[in-house]
Parts: structure tokens; C-alpha cells; sequence
């Protein structure tokens, strides 16, 4: 090597700045790829990170407010202390009575659960979207060696969770948490998003496509976080905690007794999955994935006569995977709505509850509607997928060659909008479906058609969010998905956290959360929920009319 | 599988005769992006039956004026028709009478080349099968393989075929040779002579001037958004330089000055003149100084690669998009 690279880089007149060494070459090399993946993932990064500092600001700081006393936090601790049905989202409550072990409790679990996401996203991103879209091929026919492209990856990644963990830290700070144990909770739930690094890494070495890889890294978040729901739900199961990273973040117990050794289990885990990742990458044709491509079939022509038809077809995949993870999730909340009981819940603290939007959670149906905000979220998140989906057909230029056929625009983006509608209310009607016969199995006296209704009650904000994700697709193509994304999550933050702040009625009103009666325990508001969906109408009608007067814009 | 409309003759696509219009016009047809003006006032008129060659660097603007053409851009000012039909105003009824190949072969990934043709195929409202079937032939595609795993030259091809079999009577190529090896490019030159034949338009948007010198009728030519010159190969050549060469016995005779000729030494003994214009004078001139040295004398007409550095002359003539 030395030699060959000698002759190469023989100049035949000198030249002021020869580089110095491979090693020279190579270590900047890699600076400009890790760079470059890190300003590729620069808008992913700053949403989380925002998302991350601002959430770790809000819970201690709310809670301090609702819970000024000792006796007040104990109130609230005893109502928790056997309620399974809460430690679903949020994880295991080790020390709640104090500011500390409540925000570990509430924002580390939860921003856990984000951390995965994040983890695999950011992976498949800089790994197998790259050689998805030939860009590592041309990155390696240079003189970058696959190890210094790997490499490279890794910094940019291992960057994007140090801004996490500091984005974190930094919002804990503000909530008025010590400075070296909240440096250490944000370190807990940064561990989960460098495992899940390691996952989204392997994943990519796995599937030969960046979609395939996705659907392979979301199905494991889902699979891991299957298992600490299990583990903090079930009797007898918390064993199931140590076999699940997002167990470990719990185990670290930031707040109620620090146990850090813990954290060799996250670091090792990572440290194998990443080498693991490394060797496949290192021994297999660049462009493949270690599964086959299945790139020869029969014609199927099913789903090809319109462009929705075909809209379905590409989608069918992604509408599997989202309707089999909410049932399952549904029927499980069915299934744990059992615990909820109202006994030794005080009636202060009931009231206080209600200020976390978290309803009268004191009955398995209180408790119902209470989950059934979460559906709602995650409806209006598909409908934020399928506005990308839209986009994506624009951005790559299909778009294209659909409208040079004699077919018009506004039946294409109808035909798209009238299908991600649909899906929709096929996934809020399942939602109320399983939640209905997980509860059922367990007992749970509960009507079927209120719990449809709950169901049909997650439409109204998302079709909302449907008509203004589609107008913002019509106006600023390039940003209408960041918009939409950035719409819900904004949304729903803001009616988790807008009651604790001392802002304007008015104000917290402003998101669509808000508007929802939350069946079954509250009746179904149909004015409000009227006005969302002829709000939403008005605006997908408007980016109808405006989307057959702008130029198609590709990536 | 979609078969063709039983009212389609077989040679002629359906409603050729009920349009009205030349198959492409445009009046001081204008895109401008931010800040950067891609199409400068075209005027175009492409006569029903012609093969127009549309030629330009990269960023000269042949995409954006297809785009134009077809609507899918929105024109910043002036008005494109196709068939006596604005594009913009009424993009599906254009449509029926044009086929498309756009620059990037971007399909669905995840369809196999026949579920492309099908999808297509319904999009259009029928195609004709046994003619495609006939270019799936002629083109050496397997269509059971799915987009994503083929070339960026099989995946033209996918686009090509798709275009061609819907006979449609105006047929927009942008530059549908990219990636093409030599034998499919020869494959493509007699479908569009067959094309021709059965009384298609074709535009033709390339820099490769071979092919459209080729099977060109009229050719433009686009520099930074401008239509530079059209017209005819022979009307082209009317106007740019003729080359003489002319190598001499003994020493190279000194020779007047002629407007419109310029001279250089290319070896010893060896003169070349460009001409512009008549090429009488020049001859006179050789006569009188020494007609006997002349030991050969060629002259050639310009080929299209000349004629198109020569509106390129003297700068890279690449505008920004």
C-alpha cells in the first residue's frame, strides 16, 4: 500500500501542500464524511434535541408547582404506587416523591422511548440510506477505505447523541434539578439511544434497502419496549427489565439509589453491535444488505388501474406494520385497564390529576380515555407519514411521469388524501376494536360501541391535521413534512405541559388536544369536533386549488 | 392486460385528426426560478409529422421547456400549446395525445418493468400490448425484474417502451439515450424512424449530436434559455463555415486577403480555410497563384458539432439551472 500510494501521489512538480501520510489523508478523509452526515441529519437532530430539553424542562418544573409539599407528593405517589395502567408509558416509578425521581420517572421513560427512535434513525440514515442511494458506492471507489467510512458514520452519530444528551441535560438544569445527577439521568436515557444506535447499524448491514432496514429497526424498538411494558406491568416478570435497553435506562435508578455499574450493559451491548456491524459491512458487497433482495416476480396487477390504487399498493407494507402494532398495543391497554382502581386516591390528588391531562384515571374506563389521547397522537403521526409518502412521489420525480399521463393533479392528491383518511379511521375503529377485547378478556365491564366511538373520536384532529399537512404540501413542498411532524408533536406537548404553566386559558387552548371529549368517560364533543374536521376540509380544499397552480418541485 | 381501444387505427392514434393546431406552439413562452431566468421568450412551432431535434449543454433549459410544454411548470410568462391545447389551463387533455420519456428514469422502485407498462398503461386508459410486447423484443428487457434492480440504461429502456407503444402522436424525449449502449441506441434510431413513418411528432431533447443529426428533420438550438438558431441541417449549414483543405506540391503560395475567409497552416504544405459564405472567391484565388502546386483539395461541409460550437464559441454557454 505504501508504494502503490507513493507512485500515485508522486507529483511531477512539487506542490506547495502534498498531502502528509495516508493516515493524514485518511483522518480527513473522514472528517469531511462524519461532516457531512452530520449537516445531512442536522434538521432530525435539532427537532429531537429541542423536543428533548424542552420536555426535560417542563415535568420537574410542573410538578414542583402541582406538588409544592411533602404530604401533597406522597398524595400523589400513594395514588400511583399500584397503578400498572400509568407505568405502561412512563416506566417504573422508583423515588416519585422527590423532584428528581420524578422527572427520572416521567421524562426518562418517555424520552427513552424517543431515544430508540432516534437511535435507529439516525443509523439508518448515515449507513444504509447512503449506499441506498449510491452515495457510499462513489464515497469508497475514493481513496476512503470502508473502515474510515464506517468510522466516519459512527462519529457523526455518536455527535447527534452528545447535542441529545447535552439538549437533555441542559433542560433538566433549567428545571431547576442538581447539575451532576441529572447529567447522569440524561446520560440514562442517552444509553438508550446509542444501543439502538448499534441496532440501526446492524439493521443496515441486514436489509438491503433503507426502507426494509426501517421497518426492521422499528419493529425492534417496538419488540424492546413490548418487554418493559411487560416487565413493569406484570407480576413477577421485572426480571424481564434487564433482558430489554430501555429496562436498563430504568435499572440505572437516576434519583433513587444511582446504580452506574449498570451502565457497562448498555456500553457493551452497543460495543457489540457496532463491531457486529462493522465485520458484516467490511465482508459484503457494497449496495446489498445480508438478506436477498427479492428483485425478480411474476406481475402482479393488482392495484395498478388509478393512482391511488397504486398509492395503496406502495403503502400496504407500512399500513400492515401500523395497524398491527396499534391493535396489539390497544388490546394490551385493554388488557391492563383491569388495575385501575380508585381506591386510596384522594380527592386533592384527583384533582391535581387533572391537570396533567391525565383525566379522572381512576376507573379502567377513565383510564381508557385517558390512553385514548396517545391513538389520537399516533393517528395524526400516520397521517404525518402518509403527507411524507405524498411528498416522496414528488421529490423523486414519479410525480412526474403520473401527470405527463392524461391524469389530473387534483384527482391524484384527492385520491392520496382520501386514502390516508381512510386508513385512519381503519386504524382509530381497530384501536377502539382491541381495546374493547383486551378489556373484555380481563373482565372489564365496558361497551363495545362506546369504545368505537372512543375510537372514531381520534378522527376529528387527525383529519385536522390531514387538511393542513396537505396545504402546507401545497405551498412549501420541500418543508411540508417537517411542518406536519413538527405540528402534532408541538400539538400534543402542548397539552401535556400547557395546564402546568401559568399561561392564558386561551393560550393552552390553541391545540387541537384540547378539543377532544375523552370518551368514554366524557361524552363525544361534536361541535369541536365539527369544526376541526371542516377546518381540516377547508384547508385540504385550499391545497388542492393551490396545489394545481405550482410547479411540480423535485428533491 | 390493458388491450388498445377498438376506435384506434392501427397506424394512427385515435382523435390525430380532430385536434387542431401544430403539435407544439409556443409564444414568448418565459420560466424564471428565483433568480435565474431558464427560458427566455421561445418561440416554437414543431409541425405535425416533424422529428425535432432540441439541442443544448446541460442547463440550457430542455427540460424546463418540456416541463413547460407539458404543464407540470407553470410559465412565468408567454403560452405553449400542444395540439391547439394550453397544457397548463387543461394538462389532461394534452395529455392524451402526448407520450413522455423524462430525463431521470425515476419509476417505482418496488414494480417489476410489466407492472410498470400495466400501471401506465391504466393511467392512459389502454397502450398497445402487442406492439410493446414487440419492443420488449426489440429492447432485451426482462420485465420481471423490479425497477430498483436495474441499470440506469434498462431502466430507459422501461420509459422508452412505455412511450412508444402508447403510439400517442407527439412523443417528448428528453435526452432518452442517456445510458443506452450502442446497440439499443441503434434500436431507438429505427423506432423513431418507424415513428416518422407512421406520421408521429417527435421532440427530441439530446446533446448527442450524432443522433439527432441523424433523425432530425429541423433542429434548435438552446443557449442559456435562448433559442439560438433552427431550422433545417442544410439551413444550418447555409450559415456556418465550410472547410477547405488544400495541400500543396512545393511551398505554400502567398494568397490575398478574402472577406469571409480565414486561413490556417495545419502541416507543412497544408492550408485550411473556414468560408463563410460563397466559395468562389477562394477558388479564383488559388488559380491565380498556383494552381498547379495544388496537389489535393477537400472541402466538407460542416458537421452538426461544428455548427453547434460555433454558437458556443468563445464561452462555456452553460446558464445556472
Amino acid at each position: 500500500m505504501p508504494a502503490a500510494s507513493g507512485i500515485l501521489r508522486a507529483p511531477a512538480t512539487p506542490t506547495p501542500r502534498a498531502p502528509a501520510s495516508d493516515r493524514g489523508v485518511s483522518i480527513g478523509a473522514a472528517r469531511a464524511l462524519a461532516r457531512r452526515a452530520l449537516r445531512d441529519a442536522r434538521t432530525r437532530t435539532l427537532a429531537f434535541g429541542y423536543l428533548f430539553a424542552i420536555y426535560a424542562y417542563i415535568q420537574p418544573a410542573g410538578y414542583r408547582r402541582a406538588y409544592p409539599t411533602l404530604s401533597d407528593r406522597l398524595a400523589f405517589v400513594h395514588s400511583f404506587a399500584g397503578n400498572d395502567a400509568l407505568r405502561l408509558f412512563y416506566g417504573y416509578p422508583y423515588d416519585p416523591v422527590t423532584i428528581g425521581g420524578y422527572a427520572a420517572w416521567r421524562v426518562g421513560g418517555t424520552l427513552a422511548i424517543a431515544a430508540a427512535v432516534f437511535g435507529v434513525l439516525a443509523a439508518v440514515r448515515a449507513l444504509r440510506a447512503e449506499e441506498d442511494a449510491g452515495r457510499t458506492e462513489l464515497v469508497l471507489a475514493g481513496v476512503v477505505g470502508r473502515r474510515t467510512a464506517y468510522l466516519a458514520a459512527l462519529a457523526a452519530i455518536a455527535a447527534g447523541l452528545l447535542a441529545l444528551w447535552l439538549a437533555q441535560w441542559a433542560g433538566y438544569i433549567a428545571g431547576g434539578l442538581p447539575v451532576g445527577p441529572c447529567a447522569y439521568l440524561a446520560l440514562a436515557t442517552t444509553s438508550v439511544a446509542a444501543v439502538f444506535a448499534g441496532v440501526g447499524a446492524l439493521v443496515s448491514q441486514l436489509a438491503p434497502t433503507r426502507r426494509i432496514a426501517l421497518e426492521l429497526g422499528s419493529a425492534t424498538v417496538g419488540l424492546f419496549l413490548l418487554l418493559r411494558v411487560i416487565a413493569d406491568t406484570a407480576t413477577g416478570a421485572a426480571w424481564l427489565r434487564w433482558l430489554t435497553p430501555l429496562g436498563w435506562a430504568e435499572e440505572l435508578r437516576p434519583f433513587a439509589g444511582a446504580r452506574p455499574l449498570v451502565l457497562a450493559l448498555p456500553a457493551a451491548a452497543t460495543v457489540l453491535l457496532l463491531v457486529l456491524a462493522a465485520r458484516i459491512s467490511i465482508g459484503r458487497d457494497v449496495g446489498t444488505g445480508v438478506l436477498p433482495a427479492n428483485d425478480t416476480a411474476e406481475p402482479r396487477l393488482r392495484l395498478l388501474s388509478s393512482p391511488s390504487a397504486q398509492a395503496l399498493r406502495s403503502e400496504r407494507g407500512s399500513l400492515a406494520v401500523w395497524l398491527i402494532s396499534t391493535g396489539a398495543f390497544a388490546f394490551i391497554l385493554g388488557m391492563v385497564s383491569t388495575s385501575i382502581s380508585s381506591a386510596g386516591i384522594s380527592k386533592s390528588v384527583q384533582r391535581e390529576l387533572n391537570r396533567f391531562g391525565s383525566g379522572s384515571i381512576v376507573t379502567p374506563s377513565g383510564y381508557l380515555a385517558f390512553v385514548f389521547v396517545f391513538f389520537i397522537l399516533a393517528v395524526s403521526l400516520f397521517i404525518c407519514g402518509q403527507i411524507a409518502a405524498a411528498r416522496e412521489e414528488e421529490a423523486d420525480e414519479r410525480l412526474e411521469t403520473l401527470l405527463a399521463q392524461p391524469r389530473s393533479r387534483g384527482g391524484w392528491l384527492a385520491g392520496r388524501l382520501l386514502l390516508a383518511a381512510c386508513a385512519a379511521a381503519a386504524l382509530s375503529l381497530l384501536a377502539g376494536l382491541l381495546t374493547w377485547a383486551g378489556a373484555a378478556s380481563q373482565g372489564v365491564a365496558i361497551s363495545l360501541p362506546r369504545m368505537l366511538e372512543a375510537g372514531a373520536n381520534c378522527l376529528p384532529v387527525s383529519l385536522l391535521f390531514l387538511g393542513v399537512g396537505a396545504l402546507a404540501y401545497a405551498i412549501v413542498p420541500r418543508a411540508s413534512v417537517g411542518i406536519a411532524y413538527g405540528l402534532v408533536t408541538v400539538a400534543f406537548l402542548w397539552d401535556l405541559i400547557g395546564s402546568l404553566l401559568a399561561v392564558p386559558r386561551w393560550l393552552v387552548e390553541l391545540t387541537p388536544f384540547q378539543h377532544v371529549g375523552l370518551v368514554p368517560t366524557e361524552p363525544f364533543r361534536g361541535g369541536d369536533a365539527a369544526i376541526m374536521v371542516a377546518i381540516g376540509l377547508l384547508a385540504a380544499l385550499a391545497a388542492l386549488a393551490v396545489f394545481r397552480r405550482r410547479d411540480l418541485i423535485e428533491r | 392486460m390493458t388491450e388498445r381501444r377498438d376506435d384506434e387505427s392501427p397506424i394512427l392514434p385515435r382523435s390525430h385528426e380532430d385536434a387542431p393546431g401544430p403539435a407544439i406552439r409556443t409564444e414568448g413562452l418565459s420560466k424564471r426560478y428565483a433568480d435565474t431566468v431558464a427560458l427566455d421568450q421561445l418561440d416554437l412551432t414543431v409541425r405535425r409529422g416533424e422529428v425535432y431535434g432540441y439541442l443544448g449543454p446541460n442547463g440550457a433549459g430542455k427540460t424546463t421547456t418540456i416541463r413547460l410544454l407539458l404543464g407540470l411548470h407553470r410559465p412565468s410568462a408567454g403560452r405553449s400549446e400542444l395540439f391547439g391545447l394550453d397544457a397548463w389551463r387543461d394538462p389532461v387533455a394534452a395529455h392524451r395525445h402526448v407520450a413522455y420519456v423524462a430525463g431521470e428514469p425515476f419509476l417505482w422502485p418496488a414494480l417489476t418493468s410489466a407492472e410498470t407498462f400495466e400501471f401506465l398503461a391504466r393511467l392512459r386508459g389502454g397502450t398497445d400490448v402487442a406492439y410493446r410486447d414487440a419492443l420488449v423484443e426489440r429492447f432485451q428487457l426482462d420485465t420481471r425484474k423490479k425497477i430498483r434492480a436495474l441499470s440506469k440504461g434498462n431502466r430507459q429502456k422501461v420509459q422508452l417502451i412505455a412511450a412508444l407503444a402508447t403510439r400517442a402522436e407527439l412523443l417528448l424525449l428528453d435526452e432518452p439515450t442517456a445510458g443506452l449502449d450502442p446497440l439499443m441506441e441503434v434500436a431507438f434510431r429505427d423506432c423513431i424512424e418507424e415513428a416518422r413513418g407512421r406520421g408521429q411528432t417527435v421532440f427530441l431533447s439530446s446533446h448527442i449530436l450524432s443522433e439527432v443529426e441523424a433523425l432530425c428533420d429541423r433542429v434548435g438550438i438552446l443557449r442559456r434559455g435562448r433559442l439560438v438558431d433552427q431550422g433545417t441541417l442544410q439551413e444550418l449549414r447555409h450559415l456556418a463555415a465550410q472547410t477547405v483543405d488544400v495541400a500543396f506540391t512545393g511551398e505554400v503560395p502567398q494568397l490575398p486577403a478574402l472577406p469571409g475567409v480565414s486561413v490556417e497552416s495545419v502541416g507543412p504544405g497544408a492550408l485550411r480555410f473556414e468560408v463563410s459564405g460563397g466559395i468562389g472567391p477562394l477558388i479564383a484565388a488559388l488559380a491565380d497563384v498556383g494552381g498547379g502546386s495544388i496537389k489535393t483539395l477537400t472541402s466538407r461541409e460542416p458537421s452538426l458539432e461544428e455548427i453547434f460550437l460555433h454558437h458556443y464559441d468563445g464561452s462555456d454557454g452553460r446558464a445556472g439551472s
